[in-house]
């Protein structure tokens, strides 16, 4: 959209302008406000951006003014009165604020231990070993599967009496612990195991990234008499900057979504104490209590914090200038 | 020359085309805004365009096993009865009716609702009488079948919400039964009919857990529900039926709550440890398996027994009303609901005749393992428990409504008392029992 609208004004530009060569011909029909490359282009962009715009733009901005009503469940928003009482109500609220602290500490927990683990993995995965395909499909499996199925199979892997993260855990005397039920531990146990279906993501970005670095760098970073360890820490992962921003975005917005996750850990809109998240609140507010107005202005707090995460990335391409 | 032609007119064709289109998703997008702006006016035109005038389009939460047979079995008998009338039936799975409502809750706020959908009935409607989405059946349903001399009071009230006749309700299932383990009561030497209130089962369940391998009593606490049903039976039993109503009303007694919670810390020393992680069902297998002595849930867990040929009733298995509760019959019931606006008036007002009719309500019952709300149908084809509960029924002096269903309250105090249990009674220490019972107070006040 950006690039024709910059054509546009050229081409535009252009015609107006005399040349030293005595210019092109120009063509009589085509002077005035719509030039030839705006007009063919239209059909191209216009249909996905004003679909785009009213499904996206607009219901963001609808989702924003209803945030400002006291809308309630059915009948038609009141616009007329408009204030940010939904806001103020929102940090006045304990669940609210336990909500936000979770999605905080869901959030960069997950995303970081993901990173590190897809990192080390896909370093590992990079030495050249026997069946490197088999053991990349496999650590990548997990992401295929549903979280309605994970979360199920979390569940019985978490069960106090009989799950094997218990059983595990009693070989070394440890447990057993109630890792759904304990609200101190559950928001550790949903970030592993979202760690286990992701980090196959990170890991995948990673080794992208490593293929791309020469072998000359290895080899030069070897003869200098670098170790492991140093190799990895001072000439690898530096270059990997671009990899880990674009992972951790995508981990991040998996992250604000892990909805569907929680959802299925309890059959409800309430999942267990200790991890209820705003996602998780805004569809309990909105469709089970019917406080609509309250759940728009939720979801637009949640949208903020989407924002905030996405911005450094933005500038960080905006500054290398891909944007 | 010719190129030149021809370009400009393509170029018209596309202008033209992309002006179509934008027309066409700016017209689709101000249908959709004047549906949310004024309800009744754009309603007609969606509905007309969600499929022909006379397809009764069904909405229920009946996806599996006893409750998915009942519903077929209802349907069939419909189609006998009705056989021109075109059928489009959806079933929205997931626990305890949480995806069916939303669904029904965005379609009723669209102005698009479905012929008929399934709900609770009760305070659970008010949500829609309040916004004035469901239309008055008494004329067109209610007077046929003889239905107002056959349906009991209870039921009767709790479909009619706001005082005129919004819908139907086919099936109860008893809320204060505690089902049993007999081989297990037996080994524990447990004396189940000398347990008069509450706090004896507790005794009974300590007893259980320490004469056998099993544990006192099965519960899961993976959903606010199940707990907040088990906290309503214990408080029937023990404060009564007229604390029950104060707090149905929103005059709860804060101390008699909070007592109540802390007889249930007393059983949750004798859950199963896995209660947070496992559902009902799962719970409920421990008591088939003799892993459990005691289970409180609805009566739908005797149709776990009974789809298990080796499980008998009165042999392997028994119920007594909770202690305390002898007089009463806690009741849930689903019901089938007439939205206004309706698609298809006609059809709608066929099937909800059919469902209150003593031959759809065999029907659904037998295979649902709950009891009809009619009071004069034969049951020759129910099994002994169903019997059993329905002569109870008819004799229990009060029906106190489900609070963990919906009936008993409004839809947003049920959120906070769901909230509440889940913010303040994940321990269970005399402290959560207090903060719990404040919370549960303060629900109504919004």
């Amino acid at each position: 959209m950006r690039e024709k609208l910059v054509t546009f004004v050229r081409t535009h530009l252009r015609r107006r302008r005399a040349r030293t060569d005595g210019g092109e011909v120009v063509t009589e029909r085509s002077s005035g406000f719509v030039s030839d490359d705006f007009v063919s282009s239209l059909p191209y962009w216009l249909p996905p951006f004003v679909v785009m715009g009213l499904a996206v733009y607009g219901a963001i901005a609808w989702n924003f003014m209803l945030s400002l009503t006291d809308f309630q469940q059915f009948g038609n928003p009141d616009y007329s009165n408009l204030d940010l009482g939904m806001y103020a109500q929102a940090f006045g609220d304990p669940v609210f604020q336990g909500a936000l602290q979770n999605t905080f500490a869901l959030l960069v927990a997950f995303t970081l231990c993901c990173l590190v683990a897809g990192l080390l993995v896909a370093i590992l995965v990079d030495q050249q070993i026997r069946y490197e395909n088999t053991l990349r499909t496999i650590y990548l499996l997990p992401m295929a599967l549903s979280f309605v199925v994970t979360a199920q199979f979390w569940l019985w892997m978490y069960n106090q009496q009989n799950g094997l993260v218990n059983m595990f855990l009693g070989v070394f005397g440890l447990g057993p612990y109630e890792w759904i039920g304990d609200p101190a531990l559950v928001l550790g146990a949903v970030v592993f195991a979202l760690i286990w279906q992701f980090s196959g993501y990170a890991m995948v970005v990673y080794l992208a990234g490593l293929r791309a670095i020469p072998t000359e760098q290895f080899e030069a970073a070897r003869v200098d008499g670098a170790t492991t360890l140093r190799m990895y820490w001072r000439v690898i992962v530096p270059q990997l900057k671009g990899a880990t921003i674009s992972a951790s975005v995508v981990l991040m917005v998996f992250a604000l979504k892990a909805f569907d996750f929680l959802y299925s850990l309890s059959g409800s809109y309430y999942p267990p104490k200790g991890s209820d998240i705003l996602a998780t609140m805004m569809v309990r507010q909105a469709f089970n209590v019917g406080h609509r107005a309250y759940a728009a202005a939720i979801g637009i707090m949640l949208f903020l914090l989407a924002l905030v995460i996405i911005a450094p990335y933005l500038t960080y391409q905006y500054r290398r200038g891909e944007l | 020359m010719t190129d030149e032609k021809n370009s400009g007119l393509s170029r018209r064709t596309y202008l033209g085309a992309a002006g179509v289109t934008g027309a066409a998703a700016l017209a689709g997008c101000g249908g959709n805004g004047g549906g949310e702006s004024s309800s009744s006016g754009s309603s007609s035109s969606s509905s007309s365009s969600g499929g022909s005038m006379n397809t009764l389009e069904l909405l229920h939460g009946w996806t599996s096993g006893d409750g998915g047979a009942a519903v077929q079995s209802m349907i069939e008998g419909f189609k006998q009865e009705y056989p021109d009338v075109e059928l489009n039936v959806k079933s929205i799975g997931g626990g305890g009716n949480t995806s069916l409502d939303t669904r029904i809750n965005t379609r009723l706020g669209n102005g698009n609702p479905p012929s008929s959908f399934v709900a609770w009935p009760g305070k659970h409607l008010l949500q829609f009488t309040d916004a004035d989405l469901l239309g008055d059946i008494e004329e067109s349903v209610w007077s046929k079948n003889g239905m107002k001399d056959a349906y009991l009071p209870g039921p009767q009230d709790a479909a009619k919400p706001a005082g005129n006749y919004v819908c139907v309700p086919t099936n109860i299932h008893r809320m204060n039964n505690l089902f049993y383990n007999e081989s297990v009561i037996d080994e524990a030497g447990v004396d189940v009919a000398s347990i008069e209130n509450p706090s004896d089962l507790a005794d009974a369940i300590a007893k259980v857990d320490s004469n056998t391998d099993a544990v006192g009593m099965a519960h899961s606490t993976q959903a606010p529900w199940t707990t907040i049903q088990l906290w309503a039976a214990v408080f029937l039993g023990q404060s009564g039926w007229d604390a029950f109503q104060a707090f149905m009303n929103g005059n709860g007694d804060k101390a008699k709550i909070a007592d109540a919670f802390k007889t249930m810390n007393k059983y949750s020393e004798h859950y199963n440890k896995d209660a947070s992680t496992v559902g009902w069902k799962e719970a409920n297998n421990l008591l088939i398996n003799g892993k459990a002595g005691f289970f409180h849930n609805g009566d739908w867990a005797a149709g776990m027994y009974s789809g298990n040929d080796n499980f008998e009733y009165k042999k392997d298995w028994n119920h007594v009303p909770f202690p305390g509760t002898e007089s009463f019959y806690s009741l849930n019931m689903d019901s089938w609901v007439y939205p206004k606006d309706n698609p298809s008036p006609e059809a709608s007002q066929k099937w909800l005749s059919y469902v209150g009719t003593k031959d759809a309500q065999v029907r659904f019952n037998t295979k649902k393992g709950s009891i009809p709300p009619r009071s004069d149908v034969p049951m020759d084809e129910f099994s002994e428990f169903q019997t059993n509960q329905y002569s109870d029924f008819q004799d229990s002096e009060a029906q106190p409504p489900s609070v963990a269903h919906g009936l008993a309250t409004r839809p947003e105090v049920l959120g906070n008392l769901s909230t509440a249990i889940n913010q303040n009674y994940s321990e269970h220490t005399d402290a959560s029992a207090n903060a719990t019972a404040q919370a549960f107070v303060d629900a109504f006040n919004n």
